[in-house]
């Protein structure tokens, strides 16, 4: 089950990076979340999937919907036709690599010990205090930074009229 | 526990390759930021299957949400920039991205 969940999201990955749709990318992107969410559930992690399934496949999703909404091409971007003959052959070296690598650590790993107390409330407001604080600060520059954008957009398309 | 940690990382390694594939190829401004999307996955995916092996669950969960806030802040400000762009150049195409070449 695992291992079918990580081929989807892989595959579902791939989708979105060759297909010439931009409006189809986004949604394989957003099926790819609903898949990466459904492995954090189980193993356990229910806060990081609640949190992938609601801000990055639903918000994520809609503000890219809504950018290819909002942009206007007088063509499409020509992408080159070789990705097609291209992408298999790196995707085949890249994952032969990667599984003579994992095959060459597999039980070279020693056990990874350590435990922790509290719930994930504890966790977050006493242990990474510092992050909430920065998160709060990321958010309000990147709130700005766009109203900056569209605000500077609207100024010069009335100085042009 | 560890060996499903080295395939969790063997997915990780794959992901990460998929989008800087894309970063490396791809002309579409919007295609680039799925390919950031993709890094972000994998990166994601890396702490909380760690965190998972290292049984830290909690603190891997706190760093996932603070990767996922720092990466809405950055698709949001850059999906802005590629729309006042694309006021300008009526284009998505990188390639077209000239004035400031010397």
């Amino acid at each position: 089950m695992h291992l079918f969940l990580m081929i989807g999201l892989v595959a579902f990955s791939i989708l979105a990076v060759l297909s010439r749709d931009l409006l189809k990318s986004a949604i394989s992107l957003a099926v790819a979340s609903v898949f990466l969410a459904l492995v954090f559930f189980r193993m356990n992690a229910v806060y990081a999937g609640v949190f992938e399934v609601s801000v990055v496949a639903g918000l994520i999703t809609v503000l890219f919907i809504t950018a290819i909404a909002l942009t206007r091409s007088d063509g499409d971007v020509t992408e080159s036709k070789r990705h097609l003959l291209v992408f298999p052959l790196f995707f085949a070296a890249l994952a032969v690599i990667d599984i003579l690598v994992m095959r060459k650590l597999l039980g070279r790993i020693p056990a990874m010990v350590g435990s922790e107390s509290g719930s994930f409330g504890q966790v977050l407001w006493n242990q990474r205090t510092f992050d909430l604080v920065g998160q709060i600060g990321v958010i309000f520059a990147g709130v700005l930074a766009v109203l900056a954008l569209f605000r500077q957009g609207e100024s010069k398309g009335e100085h042009h009229e | 526990m560890n060996n499903l940690w080295i395939l969790n990382m063997g997915f990780v390694a794959l992901l990460i390759g998929i989008g800087i594939y894309c970063l490396l190829t791809m002309k579409n401004t919007v295609k680039l930021l799925i390919g950031i999307e993709i890094i972000a996955k994998g990166v994601t995916l890396a702490l909380i299957s760690s965190g998972y092996a290292r049984n830290s669950l909690m603190l891997a969960q706190a760093l996932t949400i603070t990767v996922i806030v720092v990466d809405v802040a950055v698709i949001a400000t850059a999906l802005a920039i590629i729309i006042s762009i694309n006021r300008h150049t009526k284009s998505l195409d990188v390639r077209k991205l000239t004035r400031l070449k010397g």
